[in-house]
């Protein structure tokens, strides 16, 4: 996947390149340089970071996150923020379980659990663009009501979903990606065709720079932000399936970390919060830095206490390379 | 100028990632190339006390055996992917056996059975993995550790018994509704009680205290004839013994709780509770590391051990508290 800004090549002049170095996109590089670094200083401490194993395994850990983080990036784009997202998911999974309990063929229950998460979405972007409240309370709404559904309908129970096929989701694959994972790569490839390559896209990164003139550019602007909120809701249903195929059961109380990472994975992929900047890549490589930070903590023996700090650090840190960008 | 303030930044990254690495444990070396074994542990949140005890059993076990051990805690009892991606990290470093104890029946389960397909033990403790989920993935468990939840419920419901003389009307307070535990430790009280007590009602109190002080004082002013209650764990048995005092009749109606936490065994000892069955996380920790211990020396293990479990009342409970978190008294241990 290759970001619209590419490195500028190099020049034989010192000067020259210094220059240069200060017109790289370095919110956008920060996840990627900050993997890197990642990557070695583990490898450093922990033999077998880098091993093929763990690197799968680092990729397999991700796939969810990153699914969530391409719907956070479309919303974040536009200036909006989604805090739906996890407890969306949840129902989408939790919806999932019970069609699958009642004898439904697992590919068709997914799917229903697919249409109830987006149908969120829907409800998050009408309120919003029409109803015209703050998509923060909008989406603190949601992420409540999303949750206790899920509850309600599950009666607080999990529902075990085992089936051959969802197993061979996330452990099948091709070399160091399983199939969870490359459903994960494949929607960002997808996603950033639609954020660069389509009008919408481009209508998306305008509303997020100034929705006044781009509505006064005759730009439909609810159509827009309700857009944006359909596939984050949609996206977390796709999610729902790895989710469920990952732990092998429906939870309705379940994995309430990943609405925090999913927006921690935009700000260390340098999409300004205010909305109009924002690639898919790099949130992508900020999803995979966020799992790989966890996976080396576990590796080196830091007790679990120190990892949602450490994770908290690096974090802000990279909200300061965003920071010092013009 | 601007350039090298992010690069300091980027610089400072590192280093805090660095240095907050170095907190840890020296990295595991994963192949016991110092001569002893080393064992990994992944057990649920160290956020409850139940869980710090267990972690301190294995603790204690590997350091009297001299193994090296290296334990990982979810981060929450929901974190269930959490978890799983824990054990993953784990599984690759090639530790000579793994301990367990899996927030849900399911979670862990691909990890495990990619563990077990190379031939290494998995020793399960506490929480069982589901026997359904284990077999489709081909997962074969090397022994399963933890407390016969009936039995529990059974010893509960003999010691209600000689409190109550033999008769008497009893409440009943479970956990979540449909919980698995909490199912299996109120019928093995009921087996034991049947024909002797009558169980007017039973409840589900979500395992909470402030739920249990609710539901037990609207028990208490629909039948005032209620002569004792049995709680599925000891956080509801303290809020009952609680709405138990509000009305008026502390000390006049035995609560008996399961769990042995030590705020349980104080309340026993105060006489504020009536009995606990104590369990113990610490002894099931401990029972892990001696599973595989026993599993890489290549000995037979049971399929099935049961932990040890002991009726608390005021008569033990001073001695209780001062061998706590540790059992009270001997008992058989088949992994010894």
């Amino acid at each position: 996947m290759a970001t619209t800004q590419a490195a500028p090549a190099a020049t034989p002049s010192a000067d020259d390149s210094r220059r240069k170095l200060s017109e790289l996109p370095w919110p956008e590089l920060a996840s990627t340089l900050g993997l890197i670094a990642l990557a070695v200083i583990f490898a450093i401490a922990n033999p077998g970071y880098l091993s093929e194993g763990n690197v799968s395994a680092i990729l397999q850990a991700a796939a969810i996150l990153i699914v969530l983080t391409i719907g956070q990036t479309f919303v974040v784009a536009t200036g909006g923020i989604d805090l739906s997202v996890a407890s969306t998911m949840t129902l989408g999974a939790i919806v999932l379980g019970e069609f699958y309990a009642l004898g439904w063929n697992i590919w068709l229950a997914a799917l229903a659990g697919l249409v109830a998460a987006t149908l969120v979405g829907v409800v998050n972007g009408l309120v919003i663009s029409k109803g015209g409240i703050t998509d923060f309370i909008v989406t603190l709404g949601t992420l409540s009501a999303a949750s206790g559904l899920a509850l309600i309908i599950a009666d607080g129970k999990k529902t075990t979903v085992i089936e051959p096929s969802l197993i061979k989701l996330s452990v099948n694959g091709i070399w160091l990606f399983s199939w969870a994972v490359i459903i994960a790569l494949g929607l960002a490839v997808i996603a950033h065709v639609v954020l660069f390559h389509t009008r919408f896209g481009v209508h998306v990164l305008a509303i997020g720079g100034s929705a006044e003139s781009s509505r006064s550019l005759g730009i439909r602007v609810w159509m827009v932000k309700t857009g944006v909120y359909v596939i984050s809701a949609a996206l977390a249903g796709v999610a729902a399936l790895l989710v469920v195929a990952r732990v092998g059961a429906a939870e309705p109380a379940a994995n309430t970390a990943f609405l925090l990472n999913s927006v921690a994975a935009v700000v260390l992929g340098g999409v300004s919060l205010f909305g109009g900047r924002a690639t898919i890549a790099a949130p992508v490589m900020g999803a995979i830095l966020l799992t790989a930070l966890v996976n080396g903590l576990t590796r080196v023996g830091l007790s679990e206490f120190y990892q949602p700090l450490t994770v908290g650090v690096v974090v802000v840190l990279a909200a300061f390379l965003t920071r010092f960008n013009r | 100028m601007q350039f090298r303030t992010r690069a300091a930044t980027g610089a400072l990254a590192a280093l805090s990632v660095v240095a907050l690495a170095g907190c840890g444990e020296d990295p595991q070396s994963g192949t016991g190339t110092d001569g002893g074994s080393s064992f990994g542990a992944v057990i649920k949140g160290l956020d409850n006390p139940f869980f710090q005890q267990m972690e301190q059993g294995i603790d204690a076990q590997a350091q009297d055996s001299g193994v090296d051990i290296e334990i990982q805690a979810a981060a929450s009892i929901t974190d269930t992917s959490g978890q799983a991606d824990k054990l993953d990290a784990m599984a690759q470093q090639g530790f000579d056996c793994y301990v367990v104890n899996p927030i849900s029946g399911t979670n862990l389960v691909q990890g495990l059975a990619r563990i077990a397909a190379e031939g290494t033990p998995v020793v399960n403790i506490d929480s069982p993995v589901e026997a359904d989920a284990a077999s489709k993935a081909g997962l074969e468990i090397s022994t399963y550790i933890g407390t016969d939840n009936v039995e529990a419920g059974q010893k509960a419901g003999e010691t209600m018994l000689e409190a109550l003389g033999g008769s008497g009307d009893v409440a009943l307070v479970g956990g979540i509704s449909g919980d698995v535990t909490s199912g299996a430790r109120l019928d093995g009280f009921t087996q034991a009680v049947q024909g002797k007590l009558n169980i007017v009602q039973t409840v589900a109190a979500d395992w909470d205290r402030q739920i249990a002080l609710t539901k037990a004082t609207d028990i208490l002013s629909a039948n005032p004839d209620i002569k004792g209650f049995f709680a599925a764990n000891d956080d509801m048995a303290i809020g009952i013994a609680r709405a138990v005092a509000n009305a008026g009749r502390a000390g006049e109606i035995p609560i008996i709780g399961v769990d042995g936490i030590e705020d349980a065994l104080k309340a026993v000892e105060a006489g504020d509770m009536y009995a606990t069955v104590a369990q113990y996380p610490y002894a099931i920790g401990e029972m892990g590391v001696q599973a595989c211990q026993k599993a890489t020396d290549g000995g037979d293990l049971p399929e099935n051990v049961v932990a040890p479990t002991a009726v608390v009342t005021k008569d033990n409970a001073g001695e209780a508290l001062e061998a706590f978190p540790a059992p009270f008294e001997e008992f058989e241990n088949p992994l010894e």
